[in-house]
């Protein structure tokens, strides 16, 4: 029994902090093409995708969203589709 | 994986989807942090139209702001997000005071993310820009000071629930409040990592 | 009726009632006066007609709101008014100066009473809504502060409730946006900017407190759902209400010399005013679905869901219609403001006034509601005026895109004046609307003289 509770413990931590990690790569992956000043569609459309991953990471796992309705996490993709989206559109449309 | 863990698993997953749990924390506070993205949404769109309509002068503009000052507040907020995972995890687990001392590393690196961006501001504000400069500056002052304001409001609830689970105010049976008070936090986390890339770095 | 000291808030309603028949009837002196120009005159001009017709609209719901707050806060703070004697004071003396005003607005030229109020030493007078004389200004803020002193001292002493902290922290408001009446720089952009700090920040900002605690009161009383669930609702569509509506005032500041970024600031904030508006309705209704109890008063619920629908209609929708700045360019201050302005006045305010004293008059005159034949007229008095106001705005959308279309958008531009011709169609049709709207009022004041033998059992 206590064993058990050990592990519900332990485990979701060992999740977040992976999770965690993973959010801290692809924020300094971010900063790297910021930094070699980098642009063009394709730049422009991986930092989105990068975004979108980040994004949903933090509803799902930190939010804890996964364990709900489909519903919720449902609002939370497509509030980035539909933003993330029309901002690709914009850039696309910026672009000469 | 054998077969047999094989099955566990999908039965394990069959039970959770049968079994959903509501939305962590207070729902009334679920429609405002919907409410908020819904107003964050349409700022971020409107910063991207209003660039496409004059490219040049966002990209140059964007080449002034501190990168790395945009960075260390991403992953000062990725990180805090993380403790408040923990804190949240914590209390479920009945220990209000390992609660209490992830929210309160939640809260301080909330306090270095102000600093950190009170100092950017200041650096802003003494080149003499302004929100009249140009439409980039208009958007960055006013997305970042809007998201400014909800990283002190966060700070402001975290602030309150680490008091009171240092009073032993939560307990594995009650842990509501904390997970209200996180979900707002994450919201705060959530719209930085879209604000982030979308006004320093995508060019 | 559990304290007795509720009971001041009934010459309060009754004095709202009055006014507002005073106020639709100088509306409709006022309708007539769009396609018969000269009718009344010079007894009545168009320009004192107006004034009367807003600044009564003004009075009547502050008597309202006063009112309800002298009856809703001792049943919150379950404990008797502080100084009931005091309410009835300010009663009176609001009355009073209120009654010296209209009739100084009716008797007097504008320029002399401006003269023998002393606008020279303070010069607050002559812009729309704030047209009152500095010692009615003087008056409004004494008004005011003793009502605002009344509340408090009994919040104090009493149970302490999310409605009635609400509800003083939208009469405080009230109270410090007020003074900015008596602000008036020289330079008409600052002039301006300033004023709306009273009018928007009113009607779009602190009233709207006034009007979630109100509508909270009355569906915890009619509903029997829990307070908990009432309030965090409350909350919630108060905090929305705040984070848009302050910023949102943006939306008076376009093309008017202040700085661009208004332009967006005030588009986006104000076109997500409507949520909190939505979050009322969807509020309202599931309150009324989940009830725990089959209230002896439905007037009362179908005044307060019609309030909640109206009020997104006529705030939300209809502001949202022509908030954008793009838009705003070409609507800015033709017919479609004037349908937004009676819908949302009517929705919002009228309407939650008249839910509030459709719940507390029968219990102020010892009955829980009154008989079903009453409340069948009352029913009918709200579906003429909801659906005479309706057809109103409707109208005035109509007047106001044809207006913009003949005096802004085509090529060979009309004038002004010449453009109010080709609308006489939709004047006179507001007109006959507007008499429907005055025999609902009239029903309405009927509804509280009929007698019936068999009251309904509480």
């Amino acid at each position: 029994m206590m064993s058990d509770i050990q592990k519900t413990e332990n485990k979701p931590n060992y999740f977040s902090t992976a999770i965690w990690l993973v959010l801290v790569a692809l924020t300094i992956v971010s900063f790297c093409i910021g930094e070699t000043g980098m642009q063009g569609q394709d730049v422009m459309l991986t930092l989105l995708a990068i975004t979108m991953i980040k994004s949903q990471l933090v509803a799902n796992y930190f939010m804890g969203l996964y364990k709900t309705k489909l519903l919720w996490r449902g609002i939370m993709f497509s509030y980035f589709v539909i933003v993330g989206g029309l901002i690709a559109l914009a850039y696309l449309k910026g672009i000469p | 994986m054998t077969k047999t863990q094989n099955i566990g698993t999908r039965l394990n997953i069959s039970t959770n989807t049968l079994n959903k749990e509501d939305l962590p924390g207070d729902f009334a506070l679920w429609i405002f942090i919907f409410a908020e993205m819904l107003a964050f949404g349409v700022l971020f769109v409107a910063y991207a139209f209003a660039r496409a309509k004059d490219v040049a002068i966002f990209n140059e503009s964007q080449l002034t702001l501190s990168l790395s000052s945009g960075v260390i507040n991403t992953l000062v907020l990725i990180t805090s997000s993380y403790f408040v995972v923990r804190g949240v995890s914590a209390i479920k687990h009945g220990s209000s005071k390992h609660c209490a001392y992830f929210l309160t590393g939640a809260f301080l690196l909330g306090g270095v993310f102000v600093c950190v961006k009170m100092w950017e501001f200041n650096a802003k504000f003494s080149a003499g820009i302004t929100m009249s400069t140009n439409n980039f500056y208009m958007f960055y002052l006013s997305l970042t000071f809007f998201h400014f304001m909800h990283v002190l409001m966060g700070m402001v609830i975290l602030g309150y629930i680490i008091i009171k689970s240092l009073r032993s105010g939560y307990s594995v049976q009650d842990y509501v409040g904390v997970e209200t008070g996180a979900s707002f936090w994450h919201m705060v986390d959530f719209l930085w990592i879209i604000l982030f890339p979308l006004i320093y770095i995508i060019r | 009726m559990k304290y007795a000291s509720q009971a001041v808030a009934k010459p309060y309603f009754i004095a709202a009632i009055a006014l507002f028949l005073g106020q639709i009837l100088f509306g409709l002196i006022m309708g007539l006066q769009y396609v018969v120009g000269d009718f009344l005159f010079p007894a009545i001009p168009f320009n004192v007609a107006r004034m009367v017709h807003t600044n009564l609209l003004i009075v009547w719901l502050l008597f309202g709101f006063m009112g309800a707050s002298y009856y809703l806060i001792p049943e919150e703070s379950e404990t008797e008014l502080f100084s009931p004697k005091l309410a009835i004071i300010t009663f009176w003396v609001f009355l009073v100066a209120g009654a010296i005003t209209v009739l100084g607005y009716l008797m007097v030229p504008y320029a002399s009473l401006a003269k023998w109020t002393g606008n020279d030493l303070l010069n607050t007078m002559g812009r729309e809504f704030l047209e009152q004389p500095l010692p009615t200004k003087v008056g409004i803020v004494l008004v005011a502060l003793s009502w605002l002193f009344n509340i408090v001292m009994t919040v104090l002493k009493g149970r302490k409730t999310a409605i009635s902290m609400v509800l003083t922290l939208g009469m405080l408001g009230l109270a410090a946006f007020w003074l900015f009446s008596f602000y008036n720089p020289v330079n008409l952009v600052k002039d301006k900017f300033y004023w709306w700090w009273v009018v928007h920040l009113w009607v779009e900002g602190v009233w709207e407190l006034i009007l979630g605690a109100m509508l909270a009161f009355v569906l915890i009383k009619v509903t029997g759902v829990d307070r908990e669930v009432i309030e965090k609702w409350l909350y919630v569509i108060i905090t929305m209400t705040l984070v848009t509506g302050i910023i949102g005032t943006g939306h008076h500041y376009f093309y008017i010399g202040l700085p661009e970024y208004w332009l967006w600031w005030g588009s986006i904030f104000s076109a997500l005013e409507p949520i909190p508006f939505l979050m009322m309705t969807i509020f309202a209704f599931n309150m009324v679905n989940k009830r725990r109890r089959d209230h002896p008063n439905k007037a009362a619920v179908i005044w307060a869901l019609g309030t909640s629908v109206v009020a997104f209609l006529g705030a939300g929708l209809w502001g949202f219609l022509h908030t954008l700045a793009p838009v705003n360019y070409y609507t800015h201050g033709t017919q479609l403001t004037a349908a937004h302005g009676h819908l949302a006045f009517y929705g919002a305010y009228a309407l939650v006034v008249l839910t509030m004293i459709s719940y507390a008059m029968p219990i102020l005159r010892g009955r829980a509601a009154n008989s079903e034949k009453a409340q069948v007229m009352e029913m009918w008095s709200f579906w003429l005026m909801t659906v005479s106001m309706f057809v109103i705005a409707l109208l005035l959308t109509g007047a106001g895109i044809v207006q913009v279309w003949l005096q802004r958008v085509s090529e060979t531009p009309m004038g002004f004046m010449a453009v109010q011709d080709q609308l006489a169609i939709f004047y006179w049709a507001r007109e006959a609307v507007g008499v429907v709207f005055l025999i609902g009022l009239l029903l309405y004041i009927w509804s509280f003289f009929v007698k019936d033998k068999s009251p309904v059992l509480a």
